[in-house]
């Protein structure tokens, strides 16, 4: 019954998406739109692949470093992946796929710095969580103080508007970049979903979770390696979208309890059809203007935290 | 209070606090003998008139001020205009991002300007600074009056600012006549009615691609275009610059999409190669006008010349020729 | 079931062994304590025991294999851990922390089955715990919250049950009731369990052999009556006792010590 509800409003966040917009477009002319065709579709759909990615890895992050409040762009690669795609605008980096490609390279070199400091013992060693969450700030708070200095010392004045790309945005939305999308992100949700169990094992403490079976070390790697490498590429498609990845688990849970099996999927719908919504959100709310989805999501984000924050010190 | 008042403004003084020198001199005039005065009323009405007087005499005394000799100019359309009514060889620090006219890049740089590196316009030992009238600029002003430097903020955003900007200036530099030649014409080009009162040529200013930024009706550029007889598709726009989401641009298909360039490459720009960019009709069909930022950026003295240019861009005459010569590129000097 | 010979480890970067020379065996029906003084290298021989960590000199062995050498989910349908701590994150019903320990025994991607409820329904009535069952965990007593993770331990349908301190902060009344808990699945399981504890009085009474530890070393091994004669005990535990027979049971009774005669 919930599951059908959640599919029915996820299928309604998305007709919302390509329904709405500033460009009226009549019902009548929708399905022959060009609007709606290259523009609202694909944006809709990597709106909600984005905002699915985002769920799930919170979800996966929130369970393996046992902290309800983790959340993807706690692991520094929201700052690697800023770095990455200033020194593009910096260099001069040309063609249309410069950014995101910078982007994500400069994630990924994020999460490999975080992922060395996270071992705990050398390179043969088990991953500590708690030092991944601090190495995760620290590097991400490096990598942005780079940034800014770049942007204060270098020449483009196109510098300052990269950081309205950083706030998080799907303008660049196109069917192209949702193909790319879409091939790559089932493999790390699969990796993510055979990890339900051994998830769920990791509530009880990582003694305790071996006791009951788990492959304790190999889990932790994977669970970290795949929610890295979805929100990379969330990232360098969309910029950085706050509040999807921390919020949108604990909403899950309030229906769908611990089990991950029930909680990941639930948390890709509801990532996904939450930032379907905030998109159709941002591109009507001020039209003509569009404000960033960021910025929309964090509005929405915050007094639904603060409302589950209430609901925990009740309990 | 009193002063501006009866004496006639001085445009873009501080707000509220009267700069340094000034201060000293209205102490040094300003000492009536009080005892002598009580009781009397003529006295105290020839005591009025003393105050007055002196109160003119001041600020009389200070827009008397020696005409600076050292200038600092901290915007390029400033540097622009100091050099076009003559006062090219006064300016002795200027920002990085003065290139026009080519004698401004003899004169040494202070920096990127936004915002003023004290120190080095302090070492150019200036006797006037001229700042551009904007958030930050207003603290770099209040600096360096501390230490004495005197400075004026200018208000400087569209084309009507020109004319007041440019006496202003002609003022402080002594240079008051060849000042007010220019700003006569410069008021003129803000006050001329538009080529024609509905323009069928459409255009958009894309400042950066992604997210989508343009520029509406609070832009000087938004005042070039309708001065060269187009229309911004963004005028009901009041911000100068604002995020619209892509389809906006493609629901209200200008013609022409401008952007402005600081190298003049003359390619096309990147996001022209981008799939969600190619539902805009304009960038399908290569309609791109690209400008030089050093010319149309800004507004200053050459602001007639960048609306003739644009005008010939767009000029009906070549209607024809549009679809043959796609790409429109002004020259870069 | 579960052998250790001539175990000794030493901690990376430790001063001295923290395990020197242990052995120890349990075997189906048989239920065997570990005693010593904190810091004698009790919960080290758990880990030891489980493969967690590898013995620098000795074997560690579960059902003839080398235990750390078991793949980890094949060894916990076998052994049934009770460890010192648990610190549950997310609020859980009872019944559901209990199915964790069905979980050795699911496949990836297959779901829980009817056999699974029922072993979870065993698990709670063998610890007379079935009350309980769809209540929150933080709603439970530590007696409680102590059973239920027996309960899930039983769950895994183990051969081999291992218990570190289970008695901690439990009352009289409820380790009483864990302890004739975990005899009753001896004999009628035949459960093998291993369990550490503190409560001397306790294992003696309820073990059938007792292994003592002292700084690492083996004290004495075997009955209990053999193991805690006054001698031993007030050498290890540096503390004047008092030793009683109960049930054929040594028991001890620590006495008083005047302040003068104090060390």
């Amino acid at each position: 019954m919930r599951w059908t509800l959640l599919v029915v409003v996820a299928v309604l966040a998305l007709i919302a998406s390509v329904v709405l917009g500033p460009a009226a477009v009549p019902l009548s002319e929708l399905l022959r739109s060009d609007i709606v065709w290259n523009l609202r579709a694909p944006r809709a759909l990597l709106a909600f692949l984005v905002g699915g990615s985002l769920g799930v890895a919170g979800a996966g992050l929130q369970a393996l470093v046992r902290n309800p409040l983790a959340d993807p762009f706690l692991l520094g690669l929201s700052g690697g992946a800023g770095l990455g795609a200033v020194l593009a605008i910096a260099l001069h980096l040309s063609g249309p796929w410069a950014l995101p490609i910078a982007a994500f390279v400069g994630a990924l070199a994020a999460l490999a710095l975080v992922y060395r400091l996270g071992l705990i013992g050398g390179t043969g060693g088990a991953l500590d969580p708690r030092i991944l969450l601090l190495g995760g700030v620290a590097i991400g708070a490096f990598a942005a103080a780079i940034t800014t200095a770049i942007v204060a010392l270098a020449d483009a004045a196109e510098l300052r508007n990269a950081f309205l790309w950083l706030w998080g945005g799907l303008s660049g939305a196109s069917w192209d970049s949702v193909l790319l999308v879409a091939v790559y992100v089932p493999i790390p949700l699969a990796v993510l979903l055979a990890a339900s169990r051994p998830l769920d094992l990791l509530a009880l403490g990582e003694e305790s979770a071996g006791y009951l079976g788990a492959d304790v070390g190999a889990v932790k790697r994977r669970v970290y390696l795949a929610a890295s490498l979805l929100t990379a590429a969330a990232v360098a498609v969309s910029g950085v979208i706050g509040f999807v990845g921390l919020v949108v688990p604990h909403l899950a849970r309030l229906t769908w309890g611990h089990r991950h099996r029930a909680l990941l999927p639930a948390a890709f719908l509801g990532g996904g059809a939450l930032l379907a919504f905030a998109d159709t959100l941002a591109r009507t709310v001020v039209a003509p203007r569009e404000l960033p989805v960021g910025v929309v999501t964090a509005l929405i984000g915050v007094p639904v935290f603060a409302l589950l924050l209430r609901r925990w010190t009740i309990a | 209070m009193l002063r501006p008042y009866i004496c006639g403004s001085v445009t873009g003084t501080i707000p509220g606090k009267a700069p340094a020198f000034a201060r000293s001199q209205e102490t040094s005039s300003f000492a009536p003998p009080v005892g002598s005065l009580a009781g009397g009323m003529v006295q105290r009405r020839l005591f009025l008139a003393f105050l007055i007087v002196a109160a003119c005499h001041t600020s009389a005394r200070r827009q008397d001020a020696p005409p600076a000799r050292r200038i600092v100019s901290l915007l390029p359309s400033f540097t622009e205009i100091l050099f076009a009514i003559g006062a090219g060889d006064r300016v002795v620090g200027r920002t990085k991002w003065c290139d026009y006219p080519p004698g401004a890049l003899a004169v040494p740089s202070v920096g990127e300007g936004l915002p003023p590196n004290i120190e080095a316009v302090a070492a150019r030992h200036p006797d006037l600074v001229v700042l551009y009238n904007a958030g930050p600029n207003v603290t770099a002003a209040q600096q360096l009056e501390r230490i004495g430097i005197r400075t004026v903020l200018v208000d400087l955003n569209r084309l009507e600012d020109l004319g007041p900007a440019t006496r202003t200036l002609g003022r402080l530099t002594g240079l008051d006549v060849r000042a007010e030649s220019l700003a006569a014409v410069l008021d003129s080009l803000a006050h001329q009615p538009p080529p024609t009162s509905t323009p069928s040529t459409t255009l958009a200013f894309v400042v950066w691609d992604n997210p989508p930024i343009i520029i509406g009706h609070g832009s000087y550029l938004d005042q070039l275009a309708t001065a060269a007889g187009a229309r911004n598709v963004f005028s009901d726009i009041t911000a100068p610059s604002a995020q619209v989401s892509l389809e906006t641009i493609v629901a209200r298909n200008p013609q022409w999409i401008a952007v402005l360039s600081d190298s003049g490459m003359g390619a096309r720009p990147a996001f022209a190669k981008r799939r969600e960019w190619r539902a805009v009709r304009a960038v399908r069909d290569g309609h791109f006008l690209v400008l030089p930022g050093s010319l149309f950026g800004r507004p200053g003295p050459r602001s007639g010349e960048a609306i003739r240019q644009l005008r010939a861009l767009l000029s009906p005459n070549e209607e024809g020729a549009q679809h043959a010569a796609p790409l429109r590129e002004v020259p870069h000097r | 079931m579960l052998r250790l010979d001539g175990v000794s480890y030493r901690y990376p970067g430790a001063s001295r062994d923290a395990l020197t020379d242990v052995s120890l065996s349990v075997g189906p029906r048989e239920f065997h304590a570990v005693l010593g003084p904190n810091g004698s290298g009790k919960t080290t021989l758990v880990r030891i025991a489980l493969g967690g960590l590898t013995p620098l000199v000795g074997r560690a062995d579960v059902i003839g294999r080398s235990a750390s050498s078991w793949p980890r989910q094949d060894l916990a349908r076998l052994v049934g851990v009770v460890p010192q701590r648990e610190d549950n994150l997310f609020p859980q019903r009872v019944r559901e922390t209990v199915l964790l320990g069905r979980y050795p025994h699911l496949t990836l991607w297959g779901g829980e089955r009817a056999e699974d409820r029922a072993a979870v329904d065993r698990a709670l009535a063998a610890c007379d715990a079935q009350h309980l069952a769809d209540r929150w965990l933080w709603t439970l007593s530590g007696g409680e919250y102590q059973r239920v993770r027996v309960a899930r331990a039983l769950a895994q349908e183990p051969k081999l049950l291992v218990l570190d301190e289970p008695g901690m902060s439990l009352d009289l009344k409820h380790e009483m009731g864990l302890f004739e808990l975990v005899r009753g699945l001896v004999e009628t399981s035949g459960m093998g369990v291993l369990m550490i504890t503190h409560d001397l009085n306790l294992a003696a009474r309820f073990a059938d052999s007792l292994l003592l530890l002292e700084g690492g070393r083996p004290v004495a091994t075997g009955a209990p009556a053999e193991v805690l004669t006054q001698q031993t005990v007030e050498k290890v535990f540096s503390w004047p006792v008092a030793m009683q027979t109960i049930d054929g049971r040594p028991q001890m009774i620590p006495l008083r010590q005047p302040k003068e005669s104090r060390a």
